[in-house]
């Protein structure tokens, strides 16, 4: 029968907090024997899932925390980044070009770069309000 | 007091080099900016950024490097990265950055190339 286990972490609001964030899923997926560059591609996903989380969701307030649940299945690993915040809206597919030319922020790369990394992504709300990143890498990919 | 993470720059022939030590991120964007506009100042039109292996970079220090690189077209500068993991280089490929910033395998390969 397959078993599932989780494991929970809750980090402050605070920029450079991530990279605990980072260090635990990356922990996690290494134990799990993922190969190196998806462990990488999986940090940096969580890394981004948090600053998203910490700067957007709950905007820079100390006193709220991000959640980040991992949930490890027999051949897939899935990590969820949960924030208090509203809904951040819809975010356009940033452009290399037009951020060298000045045309938009430079910024903005957090959702591309998510979606780029894992092998499946959901952002939802949650019912008790809060945004939630589901992000689940597989053993077989 | 200074960090020793903080970036330092020297010369090699006609071209600039920035040592980015330690973290690129929006919270180290200062001191990696200062460095660019120190050899701006100088005259440099030739830049190598030269990073950490280990060094950790997120989005926020993404931004901060395609500033420099937007910045860097406008004044006629070429810009040259090295240094970096391969994960991170996968990433800057994934953002597009290398069509603006080439990253060599060596600070002597980039060198050679400028």
């Amino acid at each position: 029968m397959p078993t599932e286990k989780k494991l929970e972490l809750h980090i402050p609001s605070i920029l450079g907090f991530e990279r605990v964030a980072m260090d635990f899923a990356g922990a996690v997926a290494k134990m799990m024997h993922f190969p190196e560059e998806r462990i990488e591609d999986l940090k940096t996903a969580v890394v981004e899932a948090c600053l998203n989380a910490i700067e957007h969701g709950n905007k820079l307030n100390s006193t709220t925390k991000v959640g980040i649940t991992l949930t490890l299945h027999d051949s897939k690993l899935q990590v969820a980044v949960t924030d208090q915040g509203s809904g951040v809206g819809a975010v356009d597919t940033p452009s290399i070009d037009t951020k060298i030319e000045g045309e938009t922020s430079p910024r903005g790369w957090g959702i591309f770069l998510i979606k780029n990394l894992v092998d499946e992504v959901q952002f939802e709300t949650a019912p008790e309000g809060g945004n939630v990143v589901r992000m689940v890498i597989h053993l077989d990919n | 007091m200074s960090n020793g993470n903080e970036p330092s720059v020297r010369v090699k022939n006609d071209v600039s080099i920035i040592d980015v030590k330690g973290d690129v991120t929006s919270n180290t964007a200062g001191p990696i900016e200062d460095a660019y506009k120190q050899v701006t100042v100088a005259g440099s039109k030739k830049i190598l950024l030269c990073f950490a292996r280990d060094g950790y970079i997120n989005s926020g220090g993404i931004a901060v490097l395609i500033g420099i690189v937007s910045e860097s077209r406008k004044r006629g500068q070429v810009v040259r990265m090295t240094g970096l993991s391969a994960h991170f280089q996968k990433i800057f490929d994934m953002v597009g950055l290398t069509k603006y910033a080439r990253i060599f395998p060596s600070e002597d390969a980039a060198l050679l190339d400028f």
